[in-house]
C-alpha cells in the first residue's frame, strides 16, 4: 500500500458544472427577525433565571454542609492523630457541572470566613512540581500586598539576597500565611479521578508534612465513587486523610427538578413539544446526565424556533398587526391547524366565517392572537393537570413510581386523557382512606401555579369530620375494599363466594359523600385540561417540537453518516452514471463508475480483518478497468481510495503478514 | 553528656529506646568530638525523626534538621540545607549574616563550599537529613558526595536518617545507629502509658459516687492494656506490625469493644467475657485497614440487637451501597462491556456474545463439559488448577471490540450516535478506562482507530454494575464467577 510515497495525481476535469441557478427575487425568510429574536431574548433570560435558581437551589444544602466542615476542622486541631480534614464530594460522573459546582462553593467558602480557597484541576497538574507552583500562585496572589511592606515584614532568613525559595516550595505558603494568618488553606481538587495517582499521593504526603505549620483542608470532587478513591490511593496516604463524604443532588433528580422549571412551567410562553422532551430526557438518561447538556438542547429549541419559524412572530409580546409583514397572515393561513380549523367550520357549514378567514387579513389577524392567548392558557391548564396528576400520585405513594416528566410528555402527547393510567389514578381517589387524603390534601396545597382545585374547603372538613371520629381508625369511604367482605357460603354443595358491604357509619358515609365531591370536580378538571394540544389552533406557533435540527445538532451520527456515504455513494452524488446499478439492495451496487474508496469499501466489508493488497486489487481490477491501457490510472486511483479508507482509520498496516493490512472498523458498530 | 535529668525525661517520652538514646548522647555532646557522619537507620515509627529532634532540642548543639519528605527535587534539597544552616547559625550566634554568598546551591559540590564557608571558624555543627533515602528525584552521586563531606568541612557533624542501612558511602567505619523494631512487649509498653478512657462521660456523681477518677483511671490503664495485647495477637500480630498501624487498629476498635462496658452489660473488669462478646471485632480485617472516612458504627448496632446469637460477619451495608455511582445507563452497559473485553479472550466472544446463541446455556454447557472432563481425569488435572480470569491484570481490547460487546449487551438496537464516543471519551477521563499504546498519551484523537483500551476498576465494580442494569456479570465472564 505503501511502495511509492508520492506521485502525481490528476483528477479528469468534469465535462461541464452544473449551472447555478440564479435567484430571481429575494424571498422574505428574515422578516421581523430583529422583533423575534427580541422576544427569543426576552423569553429565554426569563428561563436562565430559573435555571440559575434551579441549579443554586438543588445543590445549597451540600454547600452549606461542606462549609460547616471545612469551619469546624479549623477547630480540633489537638487530635492524636493528626490527619488532613478531607471532604469527599461525589458529585457523579456529569464531568462539566464539576466546575461551576466548585465556583459557587467557593464563593460560600469565601465569604464565611477567613479562608482562602483554590481549585486545582487535572489540566494544570500533570506533576507534583507544577501543581506546587499553580497553588503557590493562586494563593500568594489572592492578597495584593505592597512590595516594600513585604520586604520590611519578611523573616530575615530569606531576605533578597539570600538564598531564593524555589517557587515550587510550599516555603512560600508559610511566609505567606505569617502575613495573612488564614484559618483553612482550603484545596479543592476539582476532578480526582482525571488527577494521576501519582500525583495525588505524592501531594498528600507533603501537605501532611506540612500540616503542623500550614492549616491544610482538601476537599476532593470525585465522579464515582468514594471507594473508588480510596482504591487509587495507598494505604499509608489513607492514614494522612480523615474525613467525611458529601453527596451532592443526583443528576436525574436535578434534570427532574430543571424540567419542572423549564419546560413545565406554570406560565411558560413557548412549549416544547414531546417529542423533543422525550428525546432531551432519554439523551439524560441513557448516555450524558449532565445539566449543561439539557439547558443547551433547551436553549437551542428556543432558538430553533425564533430564529427559523418566520410564524414566531405572534408569540410577541402586546403584538398589533403593523408589526406583522405583508405575507404573514397568508403564511398563517398555510398551517396545518389553520387549515384543519377552516374544515371544521366548513363541515359546520359556517361558510361565512371561513371565507372571512380566507379574505380579512385583519380579521384573521385578531383570530389567530386569540387562539395565541387562548392556546397559552389551555397548555397552561394541560400543564397543571399533569402536575397535579403526578403530585396526586406521589401523595398516594402510587406504585409504579412515574417522574413528573414522563407523565407531563405523555400528557403533550394527548395520551393521558382516556389511558388506563389516568383511571387508575382516579379509583383510588375514590378510595382514599382519610388519612392519606389528609396528605394529598396537602401536597396540592403546598404547590405554587393557579390551581383550578382549592383544596382548602376540602380539608376544613375533613377537619371537622375527623373531630367527630370516634376511635383512631381512618375513615373510610364505600369505595374502600376493606369495607367489602367476601362471604362464603355452601349451597347445595357448591362454593358461593358473594361480595357483601359492610354497613358504613355515619361519618364514613359523610366522607364518602366529600371524597366523592373531591373526585368529581378532579375528574371533571380533568377530562377539561388533559386536552391534545395539537388540536389547537396555531400549535406549531405554541409548540416547537421538531426533531430535526434537534437530532442533528445533539445527537449526530459520524460514524453512521461515513459508512453509509462509503456503502451507497449514489444518493450522495446523485450522479445519472451510477444510478441504474445501485438501484435496489444494498450490498450489491459495485460499479466501476463508483468512487474508488466506495468500491475498495464494498470489497473490505466483505474481507476478513487481514485483507491481500493485491487481491484487493485484482478485484479492484476487475470492477473499476476498462482495458489494459489504463491500468496505471487505475492504480493511482485505488492507490488513492486505499489512502482514504486509511485516513478514515478503516485500514492499517499489518506487520502479521506481508502484502496485507488490517481491517481496524466493522460496520454498523 | 547530657544532664541526667535531661536523659531521664527522654527516656520517660520515649520508652524502650535506652540503647539509642544513651548512644547518642555519648556521640553528640558539647565537649567531646562527634563522628563527621552517622546512619541512624530503622523501620517506620521506630522514633527516628522524633526522638533524634527531641534529643537535639535538649542538647543545646547548634544543629538544623531538613525533612526530605518536603523536599521536591534534590536541588531543592540542596537550597533547603543551606536555608536551613544559615537560620540555625544566625539564630544560635544572634548576628546577621551576608547572605548574599550564598544565593545559588546548584550542585552537591556548591553546597559542600557553601556549609564550608559558613561553618568556617565555628562549632560543631549538626545537620540532619531526615528520610534522604526517601527524596523524590534524588541525584545519583547523592549518597557518595555526602560520605565525604565529614572530609570537606571538618565541623560538621552529619546525621542520615534513613530506613535502611546506607550501603554505598564508599566509607568502611562510618558509624550506624539502628532503631530496632519495637517486640510485643515495647509495643505494650509504649502505648500503654496514654490508655484512652473507657467512659467519655464519667457515670453519675450520685449512682456511683464511689467511682472516683482515680479509679476510673486504674480501671482504664487495666482494661486498655489487656486490650493492647488481643489486639495484638490476633491482628496486628500479622499486619501492620509497626507502632503507628497498632496504635490505629487498637483506637479504632477501642469504642466498640468497651461499648458493652458504657451500657452496663460487663463491668469494668470483666476481660474474658468482654472478649467472647466482642469477638467478631477481632476477626474482620476492617479495623486494619486505613480509611478516609471513619467506618461507619452500623456493627455495634446489629450486634447489639441480637447478643446472644453467634455474631455473624456483619456486612460492610455502607459499601455496597455507594459503590457504583449512578451513571447513565448505556455508560453503565459500556463500562461493563469494557470490563468483559478486558477480561475475556477474544476467541471466546463468538461463544458468548453471538446474537443467535443463547449466551447463558452456552456457558452452563461449557462449564459442565469442563467439569465432567476434570472429574473424570481429576488425579492428573488437579494440579493445573487455574487461576479465575477476574483476579488476572486485565488486557487491552481495540475500541471496535468494545462496541461489538456492548452491542450485544443491549437489547434491542442502539443508534449508531457519537454521544456513544463521548461515553468513552469521558470514561476515559475518569480513568475508569485506560488508553494503552504508544501513540502519544493525551495527544491525538481519543477515539483514534487502532487506540487500545483496558479498564482499571476491578471485579466488585463490574459486578454491582450489572446489578444496576440486570446484567449478570459473571454469567458472561469465561470461567465464570459466583
Ligand atoms: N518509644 C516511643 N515512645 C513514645 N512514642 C514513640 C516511640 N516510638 C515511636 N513513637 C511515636 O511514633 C510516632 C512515629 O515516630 P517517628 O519518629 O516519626 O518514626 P520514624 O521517623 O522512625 O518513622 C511518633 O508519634 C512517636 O511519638
Ligand atoms: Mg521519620
Amino acid at each position: 500500500m505503501e511502495h511509492q510515497r508520492c506521485y502525481i495525481y490528476s483528477p479528469t476535469e468534469p465535462e461541464e458544472r452544473a449551472r447555478k441557478r440564479q435567484r430571481t427575487s429575494k424571498p422574505h425568510f428574515q422578516a421581523q427577525l430583529p422583533e423575534r429574536l427580541q422576544t427569543f431574548r426576552d423569553m429565554w433570560s426569563h428561563q436562565e433565571e430559573r435555571i440559575q435558581e434551579t441549579l443554586e437551589d438543588a445543590d445549597s444544602s451540600t454547600q452549606e454542609a461542606i462549609a460547616n466542615f471545612v469551619s469546624a476542622s479549623s477547630q480540633d486541631t489537638e487530635d492524636l492523630s493528626l490527619a488532613i480534614p478531607t471532604a469527599l464530594i461525589i458529585l457523579g460522573p456529569s464531568i462539566a457541572s464539576h466546575g461551576p459546582f466548585f465556583e459557587r462553593l467557593g464563593r460560600r467558602i469565601k465569604h464565611d470566613t477567613n479562608n482562602i480557597y483554590v481549585v486545582l484541576t487535572s489540566g494544570e497538574s500533570p506533576n507534583l512540581k507544577t501543581l506546587l507552583k499553580n497553588l503557590i500562585k493562586k494563593v500568594t496572589s489572592r492578597v495584593d500586598d505592597d512590595d516594600d511592606d513585604d520586604e520590611m515584614r519578611r523573616p530575615l532568613a530569606t531576605s533578597r539576597n539570600g538564598p531564593k525559595l524555589l517557587d515550587f516550595d510550599l516555603g512560600h505558603l508559610q511566609e505567606w500565611q505569617k502575613r495573612n494568618r488564614a484559618q483553612n488553606i482550603v484545596l479543592a481538587i476539582q476532578d480526582s479521578n482525571a488527577f494521576d495517582a501519582s500525583v495525588l499521593i505524592e501531594l498528600v504526603d507533603l501537605l501532611h508534612s506540612w500540616l503542623d505549620r500550614l492549616p491544610f483542608v482538601l476537599l476532593v470532587g470525585i465522579a464515582t465513587s468514594a471507594e473508588n478513591l480510596e482504591d487509587r490511593l495507598a494505604g499509608k496516604t489513607l492514614r494522612y486523610l480523615q474525613g467525611q463524604k458529601f453527596d451532592v443532588t443526583q443528576p436525574d433528580e436535578i434534570i427532574e427538578k430543571l424540567f419542572s422549571a423549564t419546560v413545565a412551567r406554570p406560565d411558560a410562553r413557548l412549549r416544547i413539544g414531546p417529542n423533543i422532551s422525550q428525546r432531551i430526557l432519554k439523551r439524560q438518561r441513557d448516555h450524558v446526565q449532565n445539566v449543561q447538556d439539557f439547558v443547551d438542547a433547551l436553549k437551542y429549541a428556543y432558538m430553533s424556533h425564533f430564529y427559523a419559524n418566520q410564524m414566531s412572530i405572534f408569540l410577541k409580546d402586546g403584538i398589533s398587526f403593523e408589526d406583522l409583514s405583508s405575507d404573514d397572515v397568508e403564511v398563517a393561513r398555510t398551517l396545518p391547524s389553520f387549515r384543519s380549523r377552516v374544515e371544521q367550520l366548513l363541515d359546520e357549514s359556517r361558510v361565512q366565517e371561513v371565507r372571512k378567514l380566507l379574505d380579512d387579513d385583519y380579521h384573521t389577524f385578531r383570530v389567530l392572537t386569540e387562539a395565541i392567548a387562548s392556546g397559552q392558557n389551555a397548555l397552561s391548564s394541560l400543564n397543571a393537570a399533569a402536575t397535579i396528576l403526578s403530585r396526586v400520585r406521589q401523595a398516594l405513594q402510587m406504585s409504579p413510581e412515574v417522574m413528573c416528566s414522563t407523565i407531563w410528555t405523555r400528557a403533550a402527547a394527548g395520551e393521558i386523557i382516556g389511558s388506563p393510567f389516568l383511571r387508575e389514578t382516579m379509583l383510588l381517589v375514590r378510595r382514599v382512606p382519610s388519612d392519606k387524603f389528609a396528605q394529598l390534601l396537602n401536597a396540592l396545597e403546598h404547590s405554587e401555579g393557579d390551581f383550578v382545585i382549592d383544596p382548602r374547603p376540602y380539608k376544613q372538613e375533613l377537619e371537622q369530620l375527623l373531630e367527630q371520629n370516634p376511635d383512631s381508625t381512618p375513615l373510610r369511604t364505600q369505595h374502600d375494599v376493606r369495607n367489602d367482605s367476601v362471604r362464603t357460603t355452601v349451597v347445595a354443595q357448591k362454593v358461593l363466594l358473594s361480595k357483601h358491604k359492610a354497613a358504613l357509619s355515619k361519618q364514613d358515609k359523610a366522607y364518602s359523600e366529600l371524597v366523592g365531591r373531591f373526585h368529581d370536580e378532579m375528574e371533571c378538571f380533568f377530562s377539561s385540561a388533559f386536552i391534545n394540544p395539537q388540536t389547537l389552533l396555531l400549535s406549531e406557533v405554541l409548540i416547537y417540537d421538531l426533531k430535526s435540527p434537534h437530532t442533528e445538532v445533539f445527537q449526530p451520527k459520524p460514524r453512521y453518516a461515513i459508512e453509509r456515504a462509503l456503502a451507497l455513494p449514489h444518493d450522495y452524488l446523485g450522479c445519472d452514471c451510477c444510478s441504474g446499478v445501485a438501484g435496489k439492495g444494498e450490498g450489491s451496487a459495485l460499479s466501476g463508475t463508483q468512487p474508488a474508496s466506495a468500491i475498495l469499501y464494498q470489497m473490505y466489508l466483505e474481507s476478513g480483518a487481514l485483507i491481500n493488497v493485491s487481491d484487493l486489487w485484482s478485484a479492484f481490477h476487475a470492477i473499476a478497468g476498462e482495458g489494459e491501457e489504463e491500468e496505471d490510472g487505475e492504480s493511482k486511483t485505488m492507490q488513492r481510495g486505499l489512502a482514504e479508507l486509511k485516513y478514515l482509520g478503516l485500514v492499517k498496516p499489518s506487520r502479521k503478514k506481508t502484502d496485507h493490512i488490517a481491517k481496524t472498523m466493522w460496520k454498523g458498530l | 553528656m547530657l544532664p541526667d535529668e535531661v536523659l531521664l525525661q527522654l527516656n520517660r517520652d520515649f520508652p524502650c529506646r535506652e540503647s539509642q538514646i544513651h548512644q547518642l548522647a555519648a556521640l553528640y555532646s558539647q565537649t567531646l568530638p562527634s563522628p563527621s557522619l552517622l546512619v541512624a537507620h530503622g523501620l517506620t515509627a521506630t522514633a527516628k525523626s522524633t526522638l533524634v529532634r527531641a534529643f537535639l532540642a535538649r542538647s543545646s548543639l547548634p544543629h538544623a534538621i531538613v525533612n526530605c519528605r518536603e523536599c521536591i527535587t534534590g536541588r531543592h534539597l540542596l537550597e533547603h540545607t543551606v536555608a536551613a544552616c544559615l537560620a540555625t547559625v544566625e539564630a544560635y550566634y544572634d548576628e546577621t549574616l551576608d547572605k548574599r554568598p550564598f544565593a545559588r546551591t546548584d550542585s552537591l559540590s556548591m553546597l559542600a563550599v557553601n556549609l564550608g564557608k559558613l561553618l568556617d571558624g565555628r562549632d560543631k555543627f549538626v545537620l540532619v537529613l531526615d528520610g534522604v533515602d526517601r527524596l523524590r528525584e534524588p541525584m545519583p552521586t547523592l549518597m557518595s558526595a555526602l560520605g565525604r563531606f565529614g572530609e570537606v568541612i571538618p565541623n560538621l557533624a552529619l546525621v542520615l536518617v534513613t530506613t535502611l542501612p546506607v550501603r554505598n558511602l564508599h566509607h568502611p567505619g562510618t558509624p550506624h545507629l539502628h532503631f530496632l523494631p519495637y517486640s510485643r512487649a515495647d509495643l505494650l509498653e509504649i502505648l500503654g502509658q496514654k490508655p484512652p478512657p473507657i467512659f467519655l462521660t464519667p457515670p453519675s456523681a450520685e449512682q456511683y459516687s464511689d467511682y472516683t477518677p482515680e479509679l476510673a483511671a486504674e480501671d482504664d490503664a487495666w482494661l486498655w492494656n489487656r486490650f493492647l495485647g488481643a489486639v495484638w495477637d490476633s491482628l496486628s500480630k500479622h499486619t501492620g506490625r509497626d507502632l503507628i498501624s497498632f496504635r490505629n487498629t487498637a483506637t479504632r476498635l477501642w469504642r466498640p469493644f468497651v461499648e458493652p462496658v458504657i451500657s452496663g452489660q460487663f463491668g469494668t473488669r470483666d476481660f474474658s467475657r468482654l472478649m467472647v462478646n466482642r469477638r467478631h471485632l477481632f476477626q474482620l480485617e476492617d479495623s486494619v485497614l486505613d480509611r478516609i472516612m471513619p467506618a461507619a458504627p452500623t456493627s455495634t448496632n446489629f450486634i447489639l440487637s441480637k447478643p446472644t446469637t453467634a455474631p455473624g460477619k456483619p456486612l460492610p451495608l455502607t459499601k455496597k451501597k455507594t459503590l457504583a455511582y449512578d451513571l447513565p445507563y448505556y455508560t453503565t452497559v459500556l463500562l461493563i462491556a469494557a470490563y468483559l473485553a478486558s477480561y475475556n479472550p477474544p476467541r471466546t466472544d463468538v461463544t458468548y456474545f453471538m446474537k443467535h446463541t443463547d449466551k447463558r446455556k452456552n456457558r452452563r454447557h461449557r462449564t459442565a463439559s469442563t467439569k465432567t472432563a476434570t472429574s473424570a481425569t481429576a488425579v492428573t488435572k488437579t494440579k493445573s488448577r487455574k487461576i479465575p480470569r477476574h483476579l488476572l491484570t486485565p488486557s487491552p481490547f481495540p475500541l471496535d471490540r468494545l462496541l461489538a460487546v456492548f452491542r450485544s449487551l443491549v437489547d434491542g438496537r442502539v443508534p449508531q450516535v457519537a454521544d456513544v464516543g463521548t461515553q468513552i471519551a469521558t470514561l476515559t477521563s475518569l480513568r475508569l478506562l485506560t488508553r494503552v499504546g504508544a501513540q502519544g498519551s493525551g495527544a491525538g484523537d481519543v477515539l483514534e482507530a487502532g487506540a487500545r483500551w483496558r479498564v482499571s476498576f476491578g471485579w466488585e465494580y463490574a459486578r454491582s454494575l450489572g446489578r444496576v442494569v440486570d446484567i449478570e456479570v459473571g454469567e458472561y465472564l469465561v470461567g465464570g464467577v459466583d
